[in-house]
């Protein structure tokens, strides 16, 4: 072979990636910082709410308010994950709740505030003095997407699909139910073992999806191939990693304010691609999006942002007791910061959550001492309490404790991007108060593993969140709990969880959760550390968009604006 | 012929067999299983066991892979954990995206190599030839992904010339199908032009000081039409290699580029079936790529006695 | 990727060969670029201004020529710097690892494979396996499996190698066999092993190296990709991947911090190709008077 070049010629390789620097200097933002709760306040038009945003006012809805509209087009939304199966009975996904708003609706729905409303549902569920028998009116007179009719008989096929299918992930989040039946055309009557109290939340999600008979009967357990709901578009196609196409659906019973023709789900999993995207305006919607980039996304005219605090939260977990997996009993391990809640206590004091939150997600994220959101019914001062970041007192908290110092702490987390550098700033800050974090970033599914089996000493996870806090706290720190990955167990805490789940009364259930956090933060099993906010960027001509706390971007009644400022 | 096109495909079974056992325990050994992709984060244990019960993950492995393997002899490729697709259907879906792009790439990176690498040679000495030689050692030195993001904020967001993303089926529309497909395509590309490029260049400079070669020019052949009688002919041999030895690198590569423009191909297919842990997918997605590859080294081999019957190739003889 | 074909005795004409390297303006350059980044690797703790780890939450997003932070500072205030030296300190280990475990697997199995008939139809079968199977997948796996780390990633990376350096050194076994001193030391009686450590070796190493310098450049981008996919190097251990691929997600930031680590990636490439073409020509001398 041969020499490459005569002469050298670097100058062009140099020159190309200054020029390259020069244009995205030129659109650099200055910096921006500070950090917010959000309050629940609903927000403005879009674009216009600049400074609420920033402050971290919820912008839940983007509506139409009688703006020149054009009837039709396809509109494409970028998400960030694959929705999995569409067959909701099957799905533990998050994505397959975004994907499913334009084509299943539920049961229930979320409003504004966090607060459940009746769906296909006509009313709230009404519950029996002994609270062990929920009745539930459906709507009558509307149509599946195949034509066929929707009744309580139908509910009822669905609801138990849904509980009794042997392979339902449904099922465990269903509560102690004993049957199921219709009772007529308009009721299904449901009946529970024990009092259940978080029936219309259970069904403001995917248990509340309802699926046509007869594709059910024709498809069985591959309705997920072509499913079909009550819902404003039906599902047209879906490629696997890529994507979901949806067309307005004429049997729609709300047809008359639905606009759009098509809507397309597009996965694209990268955050500054997303919002490359959005820019270049080759998707209209785009969500989440990546707190780096919300900036960005405020500061340009031609986009729009909306915001809602979530109900989820990202924490830091301790296996305490977590030695041969869930469904075990769990048993004492034997290291200081499982076996000594004060460490743990000194750990949480050790960090400054709002300076990580500025600096990492540049403010749009909110700190989090609790399983409870603090902009939701069920919180309570007691759950909005946090310990102090005092790094001195935190080290000297540890050093009483007659251990090593600096001890070290092994932390398990999943390797997406912003979970590492998270992880890096917080390994720089508890460093202050005398601990040694090593970071083990590892692919998503051997963290879930790892948790269910104990094979971990602490991990940093998420949980995305549910409306109603039994999913958000029960499910976590009850002793034998699915997710109870700590292996944590204390009677007193069990007592008030399960007297919590057992109580319809919003007040009564919010002063007990307050009451069995407080013990918590005594505990220290999971140290709280922040909230996502969902956050979303979309094109200044999309309007008819609603965004609630869940943080599903609903579009169904969505419509291109003639006149877009 | 015969015999060795024999021997080929005996060799292509060998390989197959052998790649289908490595993946299916290959991905026995990682932690995790369907099931705990699939349940999600609310799932108990109850309902693990149940879903591994269903999907036969308790029987012993070998039972587990003869049942596969069974199913696979008579073209079923089973259901995608995850998605509770048919298997066929979410390969026949993806694979045609990325073969199409695949191939765009490599007719880019060979036209464009090969352009290059005459005008390397043409012009020794002078701009063009730097340029070539610029534009190739930008190809190799370059990641993939970053030229990739560079390439989305410059020219799809800042200038509007290129979509950022999305696919359009070429059946529906061949036109707007490759203009979707044409960043992709130079970006995956890359990387193959630049080899071919400099290999065209250091063919044709060695085929033009051969002797036969000066002997035409002496009886009065133009430059130009020596090189492209000699010059060029020898050099499709090497392409017709690279092609060979780059289209398993290349379909490799296609992981990236198909996640970046978010493009509904094979590569992220297999990606996000290892991530998930979709056992189905991944057993059948490996078997297809390994199919692949033993495809094209065939095809190249042929052709390449084709080109060059004096050359010989192929091991084992 | 590109496969070397033929090559000559080291040993030989050395001096030669050092001429032919230094009268190649190009090869010098890549040759300067490759000892300022090994420089910069080897005296990273002692030239990088701050450590690379530590995390300054009030200096985040500086830009370059920031007063202490020459090339600015990171998402978490981290001088991008001292980062970046270290940085190209994991991409050379990446890349000389990476290369190791390929010639130490490759090369006897190549030499193997060529010398005997027997062994080529089974290793062949092998390099089809490696050649066919995405390395992807392979480093999915691994990650999966033991955790990211440093040494996954050139497991992973070098495995990748390992076929096409077998199969180069392959090739030059199946060209050396035929020549006349091996035939005539097979009349010797000389054994395989023998012939293949006297003969065949040592007229394979310049192949070899050549090839080595083809691979590092294709495993330090690789390394990237893996960063950028969180299965690279362990964090807070900077290394250009990590830093590219964190530096991504606050580009509208600080586009900046992409721009360094990019060109880091770019040079170390940059002068293995520059200095890999000259070497190639310095040890054919076949191709070098073109």
């Amino acid at each position: 072979m041969s020499k490459l070049f005569k002469k050298g010629r670097l100058i062009g390789v140099t020159s190309l990636i200054a020029s390259t620097a020069i244009l995205l200097t030129a659109c650099q933002d200055p910096q921006q910082t500070g950090s917010g709760g959000g309050d629940g306040e609903e927000g403005g038009n879009g674009g216009v709410a600049e400074d609420d945003l920033r402050a971290g006012e919820d912008v839940t809805s983007i509506p139409i308010d009688g703006q020149e509209i054009s009837d039709g087009g396809r509109l494409v939304v970028a998400v960030n994950t694959e929705p999995g199966t569409l067959d909701p009975t099957f799905n533990g996904t998050m994505q397959m709740r975004q994907v499913a708003e334009p084509y299943c609706e539920k049961l229930y729905d979320l409003d504004d505030e966090g607060g459940v409303v009746p769906m296909l549902a006509t009313d709230m569920p009404e519950f029996s003095d002994d609270g062990l028998t929920v009745n539930i009116s459906v709507r009558t007179g509307i149509q599946f997407a195949d034509g066929s009719e929707f009744d309580a008989e139908a509910v009822a096929i669905s609801l138990r699909r849904h509980f009794e299918e042997p392979e339902s992930v449904r099922a465990s989040e269903m509560g102690p139910i004993e049957s199921i039946e219709a009772v007529d055309e308009e009721t299904v009557e449901i009946t529970y073992e024990r009092p259940f109290a978080p029936v219309a939340a259970i069904f403001a999600d995917r248990a509340g999806m309802i699926m046509s008979p007869d594709a059910l009967e024709e498809l069985g357990e591959n309705f997920g191939d072509d499913p079909v709901c009550v819902g404003a578009f039906r599902v047209v196609e879906h490629v696997p990693q890529t994507g979901v196409t949806l067309e307005a659906d004429p049997n729609y019973y709300d047809a008359d304010n639905v606009y759009l023709d098509e809507i397309e789900f597009r996965v694209i999993t990268d955050g500054s691609i997303r919002t490359a995207n959005l820019q270049s305006g080759d998707v209209h919607i785009a969500a989440p999006i990546a707190a780096q980039d919300m900036d960005e996304i405020v500061g340009d005219e031609n986009l729009n942002a909306m915001q809602t605090a979530s109900l989820g939260n990202h924490y830091f977990q301790v296996n305490i007791g977590n030695q041969n997996g869930i469904g075990t009993d769990p048993v004492q391990i034997e290291t200081p910061i499982a076996e000594n809640p004060e460490i743990r206590r000194a750990f949480s004091m050790a960090i400054d959550r709002g300076a990580l939150v500025d600096s990492v997600f540049d403010g749009w994220y909110d700190v989090a001492c609790s399983p409870i959101a603090p902009n939701t019914p069920f919180a309570t001062e007691a759950s909005d309490d946090c310990h102090e970041y005092d790094p001195e007192a935190a080290m000297e908290l540890l050093e009483e404790q007659g251990v090593d110092i600096p001890i070290d702490v092994e932390m398990m987390i999943n390797n997406q991007p912003e979970n590492v550098r998270f992880a890096q700033a917080l390994q720089a800050q508890v460093e202050q108060s005398g601990f040694n974090l090593s970071i083990v970033p590892v692919e998503g599914t051997t963290l879930v593993e790892a948790q269910r089996e104990g094979d971990y000493e602490t991990a940093f996870q998420f949980f995305s969140g549910r409306i109603d806090p039994q999913a958000n706290v029960n499910n976590y720190l009850e002793t034998g709990a699915a997710s109870n990955f700590s292996g944590y167990s204390n009677d007193e805490v069990d007592e008030l969880l399960q007297a919590a789940a057992a109580t319809p009364d919003t007040d009564e259930r919010a002063e007990l959760y307050g009451q069995a956090i407080s013990m918590i933060h005594e505990d220290n099993p999971i140290v709280y550390l922040y909230r996502m906010r969902n956050l979303l960027g979309l094109s200044s001509d999309i309007a008819g968009v609603t965004y609630y706390s869940d943080g599903l971007v609903r579009v169904s009644h969505a419509a291109f604006v003639e006149d877009g400022d | 012929m015969g015999r060795f096109l024999l021997t080929r495909l005996w060799q292509s079974a060998i390989t197959l067999v052998l790649a289908s056992i490595v993946i299916f325990l290959g991905i026995r050994l990682l932690p995790g299983d369907p099931a705990t992709a699939m349940a999600g984060e609310d799932a108990s244990p109850e309902q693990l066991a149940a879903v591994r019960a269903e999907l036969g993950l308790d029987d012993p492995l070998f039972m587990q892979y003869m049942a596969y393997m069974g199913q696979v002899l008579t073209g079923d490729l089973g259901r995608s954990t995850m998605h509770g697709n048919p298997v066929i259907d979410m390969i026949g879906a993806t694979l045609p995206v990325t073969l199409l792009l695949a191939t765009y790439a490599m007719v880019i990176a060979v036209v464009f190599g090969l352009l290059l690498g005459v005008l390397a040679e043409r012009q020794r000495g002078r701009w063009p030839e730097w340029f070539a030689n610029g534009a190739a050692l930008i190809g190799l030195s370059v990641p993939n992904f970053w030229l990739g993001i560079m390439a989305i904020l410059t020219l799809a967001v800042g200038l509007s010339l290129f979509p950022a993303s999305g696919y359009v089926p070429f059946r529906t529309d061949p036109l707007r199908a490759l203009y979707h497909l044409t960043l992709p395509a130079i970006i995956l590309g890359a990387s193959v032009m630049a080899v071919i490029m400099r290999q065209t260049r250091a063919s044709m400079l060695e085929t033009m000081q051969a002797d036969f070669v000066r002997t035409a020019r002496a009886k009065g052949l133009s430059r130009i039409r020596v090189l492209l009688r000699y010059g060029l002919r020898n050099s499709l041999i090497v392409v017709v290699t690279i092609v060979g030895l780059q289209l398993g690198m290349l379909i490799s590569g296609t992981v990236v580029t198909e996640q970046i423009f978010a493009l509904p191909g094979f590569g992220r297919l297999i990606l996000d079936a290892v991530f998930t842990r979709d056992y189905p997918v991944i057993q059948s997605a490996v078997l297809v790529v390994t199919f692949g590859y033993v495809v094209i080294n065939l095809i190249v081999d042929v052709l390449y006695s084709v080109i060059n019957p004096k050359i010989r190739v192929g091991g084992g003889r | 990727m590109t496969v070397v074909e033929s090559g000559h005795d080291l040993g030989s004409n050395r001096g030669q060969i050092w001429k032919s390297l230094r009268s190649s303006t190009l090869g010098m350059v890549g040759a300067g670029i490759l000892m300022l980044m090994a420089a910069a690797a080897i005296l990273a703790p002692l030239v990088a201004p701050h450590p690379p780890t530590h995390v300054n939450f009030g200096l985040s997003y500086q830009p370059p020529l920031t007063r202490g932070y020459v090339l600015g500072t990171d998402d978490l205030g981290r001088d991008i710097l001292s980062r970046m030296l270290y940085g190209i300190r994991v991409s050379l280990q990446v890349g000389v690892l990476s290369v190791a475990i390929a010639v130490v697997v490759g090369v006897p199995l190549g030499l193997l494979a060529g010398y005997w008939r027997w062994l080529d139809g089974i290793i062949s079968r092998l390099t089809d396996l490696m050649l066919a199977f995405p390395f992807l997948i392979l480093a999915v796996g691994l990650a999966a499996i033991n955790g990211p780390s440093l040494n996954n990633a050139v497991i992973a990376l070098g495995v990748a190698q390992i076929p096409i350096m077998l199969r180069v050194v392959r090739g030059e076994t199946l060209r050396i066999k035929a020549s006349d001193f091996v035939t005539s030391a097979e009349a010797m009686n000389a054994s395989g092993l023998r012939i293949m450590g006297q003969h065949v070796l040592p007229n394979c190493t310049s192949a070899i190296i050549v090839q080595a310098t083809v691979i590092i450049p294709v495993v330090v981008i690789g390394e990237a990709l893996l960063s950028f996919l969180g299965i690279g190097v362990q964090p807070p251990t900077p290394s250009l991947g990590i830093m590219l691929s964190d530096a991504q997600q606050y580009i509208s930031q600080s586009p900046t911090a992409a721009i360094f680590p990019g060109t880091a990636i770019v040079l170390i490439c940059l002068g293995f190709n520059l200095f890999g073409d000259a070497l190639r020509d310095a040890l054919d001398p076949s191709n070098a008077n073109t």
